[in-house]
C-alpha cells in the first residue's frame, strides 16, 4: 500500500519535472554559458571569463537599475496589499450590488498595458497638473513623470491600480473561508472593528496573506510592462527596472552576453533571499 | 543522488525528443520549380506597400514567389531567426549599427556584383561603407529610401507672419524669439520618449562636428568632450524655446501641439509627418535645415539611410532573388514608396519629392547630407537617454565626460577590432 | 449600527470606483474618436466623440484580423488552462503532500518554484533555438512553454491550499481499496475547486495578455494572437489610439466572461467546502 502511493508520486513527479527541466533548466543553462561570453545575439562570439561578472559591479546604470526595483517592489508591495486587504473586507461585507462591484474592480487587470500606459500618462501629464494648479499644490504643477526623483511614484501608482484586483480576489476567496460562527463567537467576546479583525480574522486568512506576498514580490521585482507603458525607463534612466534592462540592452541591444550575467545575478539574488525568507518563516511557525 | 540521476533523465529524454523531432523534419518538399523568395522588412508602417509589391510580382512571375512579411518589432524577429539559423533571403533594414553589426556577422552576402548596384546614389553608398566596423571588401547593402531631419514647420503661420526661414544659428534664435513675443511657442518638444531628444542632436551634431567623430574616438584620436562641447551648449540655448517641461510630454504630445498650430516649428525627421497629418490632416507642413553653425555654408542636411535591402549569406537563390530587387528598385515602384511614406529615394532619377521637404530640396539635389550620428552609437549604451538626463540637468561637463567613459566601454570590443585591423593594415603598408 | 456601517462601505466603494470609471470612459470616448479629434487639451479629451459609429472598431477588426486572431487566442489560452489545471495541481499534489517529510520532494519543490525568477529575455534566444529543433515553432509550442512558465506560481499556489485539505480525507479513502491515483482524481482533485478557479483566472489573464512568448516561437509561422495583431497599431513614428482602444475594448470582453465565470466558481467552491 505504501510503496502504492510512492510509485504514484514519482510517476506524477517524473515527466512534468523532465517538461520543467527541459524548457525551463536547459535554455537557463544555455543563457548561464552565453553569460561567459560577448554575444550580441547573433553571428559569433569570444569567450570573455569572468569580465560580465566584474562589470556588473562597476556599471551604474545596473545598480540604480537594483535599488529602482527593490524600493519599487517593496513600497508597492505593502500599498497594494493594504488597500486590497480593506477592499476585499469592503467587498465581503453585506452591501448591495456585491457581483457588480466585485466584476468593476476586477477591470484594471485586464486593460492592455498601451491603454493603461496612455490614460495614465495623460492623467499625469495633463489632469493632474491641472488640478494641483486648481487647488494650489505646488509640488504637483508638473507632470511626476518627468521628475526624475518622484517618476517611480508615478509607476508604483500605476503597479498598485492593476494589481490590487487580483490581490482583492484573493483576499475575497480568503474571507470566504472564515465561518461566519468565528465572527458571532467573536462578538460574544466584545471583538469588533480592528480587535475583531487583529485577533479573529487575519490570523485565520494568513496563508492567502503569504499567497499575496509572494505574487507581489514576483511581479513587482519582475516588473516591464508597466515600464515600458509608462516611462520606458525615464526620465533621466531614474525608471530603469532590471527586468527592463536585461530586455532592451540584452535583446534590443547588443549586450546579450552581458545582460545574461545581470539575469544569473538577479536569479541567484533571489533564491538567496527567498531561501532566507522561508527559513525565517519557518522558524517563526515553530514557534507559534 | 537522486536529484541528479532525475535531471540525467531528463536530459536522455529530451534528447530522444529532439532526435524524433529531427528526424521527422527530413523530408522537405521539392515540388515543380518555383523558388521561394522571402523577404522579412523592418518598416510595419509600409506593410500596404509591400502588400502590394508582392501581389503585383506574384502576378508577374510565375516561376518565382514571393513573400514579404513586415513584421512589428521585426528586429527581435529576425534576431530569434537568426539564432534558429532561418535566414530570410531578402532583409530589409535600416542603415544604423544593426546593419554594422550584421556585416561584422557575415550574415550578408556581397551584392557588388548586381547590376542596379551602379543606380544608387554614390552618397548613400558611402554611408553604407563608413557604417562598416572595420573597412570589409564587398557591398552588402542596397540603399532604398533615406529620410531626413531638420526642423518642420507651420508653413500658413510663417506666411501670416512673415517669418523667414533661418539660415545660420544667429538668424534661428532671432526668429525664435519674434516667435515668442507674439505670444506663441517657437518649438514643440516630446523629450518624455528620450528618443526624441536625439532628433535636434543629430541635427546639429551634423552642423558642427565631423561627420566620423565616433570612428575618430575608436581610433582614440578625439575625444567627444571636444568634439560634441559646442552641440552641447548649443543644444541647451534650443531648449529655451520650447514648452516650460518639455520633460512631460510624449512623441505623440509633441505632434498634436505642433499639428493644432500650438507651436510654430517641431524639430523632428520627415517620418513624423504622417502622425502630424493624422491630426489635422490640412496643416501646411514644410521643413528646413537645422541651422546650427554660426556660417550658412557650415550647414549640412541630416540624412540617413531609412530603408535598404540586404541579401543574406545563406540565401540559395541569388539570381532570383536579384530579380526580386530589379522589381522593388524600379522607379514607379520606389516612387509610390516615397508618396506614401514621404521619403527620399536613393536610387539616381527624375523623383518627385513629397511636398514637406520642399525647404530641403536644395541640399538634397547638391547632396549636400550627412548620415544620423546616433546610427554610430550602440543601442545598449542609450546615447538618447543620456542627452534627456543632460537636458534636464543642464551639466554639459558632465555628460560629455560621462559620454567618453560609456563609449570606451561600450565599444570595447568594436575599438579592439580597429586596433587589430589598424595593426594588421599598417603591417600591410609596411 | 451594522447599517450605519454598510453605508459608509458602500460610499467608499462608490469612491474607489471612480479610480476605474475614469480610465474605462476615457477608453471608451477615445475609442470611438477620429485621429482628428485628439487634443491635448483636458476639454477636448474627455467630450463626447462626435458621433458614435462603430467605424473604428469594424476597421481594427479588419486590421487584427479579429476573428481568426480571437480564435488562436482562444485556442492557446483555454488549453493551456485545462493543461495547467491538470498538470499543476497533480503536481502540486505529489510535491505538496510530500515535502515536509522527502528531501527530494522539498527540493523538487525549491528547484521549480525558484523557475518563478528566471528573466524570461535570458531564456528567450535558447528557446527560440530549442524549439525550432524540436518543431515546435508554432502555437502547440507556445502552449508547452506556458504550462512550464506557470508551473512555479500554480505549483505554489497548489500545494500551500493543500494544506486545508486534510491527509485522513485519502487515508479513508484508502481504507476502501482506492489506489492513489483514483484518491485524487475522486477526492482531492475536487476539493481544489477554488484554486482551480484562481490558477484558471491567473493563468488565462497571463496568457492573453502575453505578446513577447508568441512573438519570438511563433515569428514567421504566419499565425497571430490578438495581441500580436494588436501590435499593428503602434509603430516608432506614429500610433493610432482610436483603432487601438477599439480593439483593446474588443479584447477585454472574452476575458471579462470568462473572469465572471471563474468569480462564481471560487465563491461556491469555498462556500461548499467551508460547509463540509
Amino acid at each position: 500500500m505504501k510503496n502504492e502511493r510512492k510509485r504514484t508520486f514519482l510517476l506524477i513527479t517524473v515527466p512534468i519535472l523532465a517538461l520543467f527541466v527541459c524548457f525551463n533548466t536547459i535554455p537557463l543553462i544555455r543563457g548561464v554559458i552565453y553569460s561567459f561570453t560577448n554575444f550580441k545575439g547573433f553571428g559569433t562570439y569570444d569567450w570573455v571569463g569572468l569580465r560580465n561578472y566584474m562589470d556588473l559591479f562597476t556599471d551604474g546604470r545596473v545598480g540604480k537599475s537594483y535599488w529602482f526595483t527593490f524600493k519599487l517592489a517593496i513600497v508597492t508591495t505593502i500599498v497594494v496589499n493594504v488597500i486590497s486587504l480593506l477592499l476585499a473586507l469592503g467587498l465581503n461585507s453585506k452591501i448591495r450590488a456585491k457581483s457588480f462591484f466585485r466584476g468593476a474592480y476586477f477591470l484594471p487587470n485586464i486593460l492592455g498595458s498601451l491603454v493603461v500606459g496612455y490614460i495614465f500618462n495623460y492623467f499625469f501629464t495633463y489632469i493632474l497638473p491641472a488640478v494641483a494648479d486648481m487647488i494650489g499644490i505646488e509640488a504637483l504643477r508638473s507632470s511626476i513623470l518627468s521628475n526624475p526623483s518622484a517618476a517611480w511614484i508615478g509607476v508604483m501608482i500605476v503597479c498598485s491600480w492593476q494589481a490590487i484586483a487580483m490581490n482583492t480576489i484573493i483576499y475575497i476567496s480568503g474571507l470566504q473561508t472564515v465561518p461566519e460562527d468565528v465572527y458571532e463567537a467573536g462578538s460574544l467576546d466584545g471583538a469588533t472593528g480592528w480587535k475583531q479583525f487583529r485577533h479573529l480574522t487575519f490570523p485565520l486568512i494568513i496563508p492567502f496573506f503569504s499567497i499575496n506576498m509572494v505574487l507581489c514580490v514576483k511581479n513587482f521585482l519582475m516588473v516591464f510592462d508597466q515600464i515600458m507603458a509608462l516611462t520606458k525607463g525615464g526620465p533621466a534612466q531614474s525608471t530603469e527596472s532590471i527586468s527592463y534592462l536585461i530586455y532592451n540592452n540584452g535583446m534590443s541591444g547588443g549586450q546579450f552576453g552581458f545582460q545574461s550575467a545581470n539575469a544569473v545575478m538577479f536569479f541567484l539574488l533571489i533564491v538567496i533571499v527567498s531561501v532566507a525568507q522561508m527559513k525565517f518563516s519557518s522558524s517563526k511557525e515553530e514557534q507559534l | 543522488m537522486r536529484g541528479k540521476g532525475m535531471k540525467c533523465l531528463g536530459l536522455v529524454l529530451y534528447c530522444s525528443v529532439t532526435s524524433l523531432a529531427v528526424s521527422g523534419c527530413g523530408g522537405s518538399k521539392e515540388n515543380g520549380k518555383v523558388t521561394e523568395i522571402e523577404i522579412v522588412q523592418y518598416k510595419p508602417e509600409a506593410a500596404n506597400y509591400f502588400k502590394m509589391v508582392e501581389e503585383q510580382f506574384n502576378a508577374a512571375h510565375d516561376d518565382i514567389h514571393l513573400t514579404i512579411s513586415s513584421p512589428n518589432d521585426a528586429m527581435t524577429i529576425l534576431k530569434t531567426q537568426f539564432i534558429r539559423e532561418d535566414y530570410p533571403d531578402i532583409i530589409g533594414i535600416g542603415g544604423d549599427i544593426n546593419y554594422s553589426y550584421f556585416v561584422d556577422a557575415e550574415i550578408l552576402a556581397d551584392v557588388s556584383d548586381y547590376q542596379g548596384l551602379q543606380n544608387i546614389k554614390q552618397a548613400y553608398r558611402d554611408i553604407d561603407e563608413s557604417l562598416e566596423l572595420v573597412p570589409t571588401e564587398g557591398t552588402f547593402a542596397l540603399p532604398y529610401v533615406a529620410n531626413a531631419a531638420g526642423i518642420l514647420y507651420n508653413r500658413e503661420m510663417f506666411e501670416e507672419h512673415n517669418w523667414e526661414i533661418p539660415k545660420s544659428w544667429e538668424e534661428l534664435k532671432t526668429l525664435c524669439k519674434n516667435i515668442k513675443s507674439e505670444g506663441i511657442l517657437p518649438f514643440s518638444f516630446g523629450f518624455k520618449d528620450t528618443w526624441t531628444c536625439l532628433a535636434p542632436w543629430n541635427a546639429m551634431a551634423v552642423d558642427l562636428s565631423p561627420a566620423d567623430t565616433p570612428k575618430q574616438v575608436n581610433r582614440g584620436e578625439t575625444t567627444f568632450s571636444k568634439e560634441y562641447a559646442e552641440v552641447s551648449e548649443k543644444y541647451l540655448e534650443l531648449l529655451e524655446f520650447g514648452p516650460d517641461d518639455p520633460f512631460a510630454y510624449s512623441y505623440n504630445d509633441a505632434c498634436t501641439s505642433f499639428a493644432r498650430g500650438e507651436s510654430a516649428m517641431y524639430p523632428i525627421g520627415s517620418y513624423a509627418a504622417p502622425q502630424i497629418l493624422s491630426v489635422n490632416p490640412d496643416l501646411k507642413l514644410d521643413s528646413f535645415v537645422m541651422p546650427a553653425n554660426d556660417s550658412a555654408d557650415g550647414n549640412t542636411l541630416n540624412s540617413g539611410i531609412d530603408l535598404q535591402f540586404c541579401v543574406t549569406a545563406e540565401c540559395k537563390n541569388k539570381e532570383e532573388a536579384y530579380e526580386v530587387l530589379d522589381f522593388l528598385y524600379a522607379d514607379e515602384n520606389i516612387q509610390q514608396y516615397i508618396d506614401a511614406q514621404n521619403a527620399i529615394p536613393c536610387k539616381e532619377g527624375d523623383f518627385k519629392l513629397p511636398s514637406i521637404l520642399d525647404g530641403m530640396q536644395e541640399y538634397i539635389s547638391s547632396g549636400n547630407m550627412t548620415d544620423y550620428p546616433d546610427h554610430y552609437y550602440p543601442s545598449e549604451m542609450a546615447v538618447d537617454a543620456q542627452i534627456q538626463t543632460f537636458l534636464l540637468k543642464k551639466d554639459v561637463d558632465a555628460f560629455l565626460k560621462r559620454f567618453d567613459t560609456d563609449w570606451l566601454r561600450y565599444n570595447r570590443d568594436i575599438i579592439r577590432q580597429v586596433e587589430e585591423y589598424e595593426k594588421e593594415h599598417g603591417n600591410k603598408s609596411e | 449600527m451594522i447599517k450605519k456601517g454598510n453605508w459608509v462601505v458602500m460610499v467608499l466603494l462608490i469612491l474607489g470606483l471612480s479610480t476605474i470609471a475614469f480610465p474605462l470612459y476615457m477608453t471608451i470616448v477615445i475609442a470611438f474618436k477620429q485621429p482628428a479629434e485628439m487634443t491635448n487639451s483636458i476639454g477636448g479629451i474627455l467630450s463626447l466623440p462626435k458621433s458614435w459609429s462603430f467605424a473604428n472598431f469594424k476597421e481594427a477588426m479588419e486590421v487584427t484580423d479579429f476573428w481568426r486572431s480571437l480564435g488562436n487566442s482562444m485556442l492557446i489560452t483555454v488549453v493551456t488552462v485545462i493543461l495547467s489545471i491538470l498538470l499543476h495541481s497533480l503536481m502540486g499534489y505529489a510535491v505538496g503532500r510530500n515535502k515536509a517529510k522527502s528531501k527530494f520532494y522539498s527540493f523538487v519543490y525549491l528547484f521549480i518554484v525558484s523557475g518563478m525568477f528566471v528573466p524570461f529575455a535570458i531564456l528567450m534566444m535558447p528557446l527560440a533555438k530549442q524549439t525550432a529543433e524540436l518543431g515546435l515553432a508554432n502555437w502547440f509550442g507556445v502552449i508547452v512553454l506556458y504550462v512550464v512558465f506557470y508551473m512555479p506560481m500554480n505549483i505554489m499556489l497548489y500545494s500551500g491550499y493543500l494544506v486545508n485539505i486534510p491527509v485522513a480525507l485519502e487515508e479513508a479513502a484508502r481504507v476502501d481499496g482506492a489506489s492513489t491515483w483514483r484518491t485524487y482524481w475522486k477526492i482531492i482533485f475536487p476539493m481544489m475547486k477554488p484554486m482551480h478557479a484562481t490558477v484558471a483566472i491567473i493563468t488565462a489573464l497571463a496568457v492573453w495578455n502575453d505578446v513577447m512568448t508568441p512573438l519570438v516561437i511563433m515569428a514567421g509561422s504566419g499565425k497571430n494572437t490578438l495581441p500580436l495583431a494588436q501590435l499593428n497599431f503602434q509603430s516608432q513614428f506614429g500610433t493610432n489610439y482610436n483603432l487601438a482602444f477599439a480593439s483593446y475594448l474588443l479584447s477585454l470582453i472574452p476575458i471579462l466572461i470568462f473572469y465572471v465565470i471563474c468569480q462564481k466558481q471560487i465563491l461556491n467552491g469555498v462556500a461548499s467546502g467551508a460547509v463540509k
